[in-house]
């Protein structure tokens, strides 16, 4: 019986864990006004955030805007290994505290 | 003379109904140019939605080194942008003068126009009256610049024939002798009225034709006061 707990437990922990590495990554274009400044930049979404675009926008918009750039448009979401090889050009990397 | 003068002011009237038109006319048209105008150039921030966009639409444009590029390409597109504007501002300024040109021109070819019709007119006319001032005081006439001494009679005939075309009457002869005399105009006689007419056109018709026909200057003699080239003898 507490054999089956024991596992149980193992269990869900690891479901927990899944769920909070479900994070995905995106890269984005963003811009600053009068003059015009541009940015390639790289984002960290939560699992929340990363089935469609328009989920990543509306989470990604407001974050890039406290930094003070106005998000133009999402380009693509990003694997671990994507993220890694395009971090050296990001201008800008936001990644969740 | 009220046929001529009433033409006149026909003439000025209809001349300052095609200003207005001819004036209404070109602002509007120079103010929609101007419109145009400001519609039309682009404004400043056109080349930066341009880049905007370039940098949007290429997805392989992520390099700083790029970036970079993009964005001095927008600002020398403001600055170019900032020549525009002052251009945009010559040009306006340039289209209110043309404003004021052509309506100035137009303002004078209209002139012209009425000015040359009425010259036409008084030449043919002779006198053309375009004031007439009667003191009963003096006992004198204006007639234009012209001042004519009349007697009392002869003034108060030319007052009473005055304020009837003021009121656009016709008097018979008894009408005029009623309104001098103070009788009913069934008492006076037509004759009466008729023999005043008679005495204020020998009296002002001997003056006017001395002063613009034949003159006479003190002790020298007698004189035609006409061009010798408008004379023709047959």
């Amino acid at each position: 019986m507490r054999h089956i707990f024991a596992q149980g437990a193992f269990l869900i922990a690891m479901a927990l864990a899944t769920q909070a590495s479900a994070q995905c990554y995106a890269d984005y274009k963003a811009k600053q006004d009068n003059p015009l400044r541009l940015q390639y930049g790289l984002i960290e979404l939560p699992a929340s955030a990363c089935g469609s675009v328009d989920a990543a926008t509306r989470y990604a918009a407001p974050v890039i805007a406290r930094s003070g750039w106005t998000l133009l448009q999402i380009e693509s979401f990003l694997t671990q290994d994507q993220f890694d090889a395009r971090s050296a050009n990001a201008g800008a990397i936001h990644l969740r505290r | 003379m009220p046929g001529p003068s009433i033409s006149a002011a026909e003439l000025t009237r209809h001349g300052s109904r095609a200003l207005m038109l001819g004036i209404a006319g070109i602002v509007a048209v120079l103010a929609l140019t101007a419109v145009l105008l400001f519609l039309n150039l682009p404004d400043a921030n056109a080349f930066n939605a341009r880049v905007e966009r370039v940098f949007v639409e290429n997805a392989d444009l992520t390099t700083g080194a790029e970036i970079k590029l993009l964005e001095i390409l927008a600002q020398s597109g403001t600055a170019f942008s900032e020549t525009l504007v002052s251009y945009r501002i010559v040009i306006f300024v340039l289209l209110i003068f043309a404003t004021g040109l052509l309506v100035t021109s137009l303002f004078m070819v209209v002139t012209l126009v009425v000015l040359n019709r009425r010259l036409a007119t008084v030449e043919k006319q002779g006198l053309q009256v375009s004031a007439l001032l009667i003191d009963r005081a003096t006992n004198t006439v204006g007639i234009n610049d012209m001042e004519f001494r009349l007697t009392p009679a002869a003034v108060e005939t030319l007052a009473v024939l005055a304020e009837a075309r003021l009121d656009d009457d016709m008097l018979t002869g008894a009408a005029i002798e009623s309104v001098i005399s103070g009788r009913a105009e069934a008492e006076c006689d037509e004759a009466a009225g008729a023999t005043r007419i008679k005495r204020l056109r020998d009296s002002l018709g001997n003056q006017l034709i001395s002063e613009v026909l034949v003159k006479n200057v003190a002790r020298q003699g007698y004189m035609l006061a006409i061009d010798a080239r408008v004379i023709d003898l047959r």
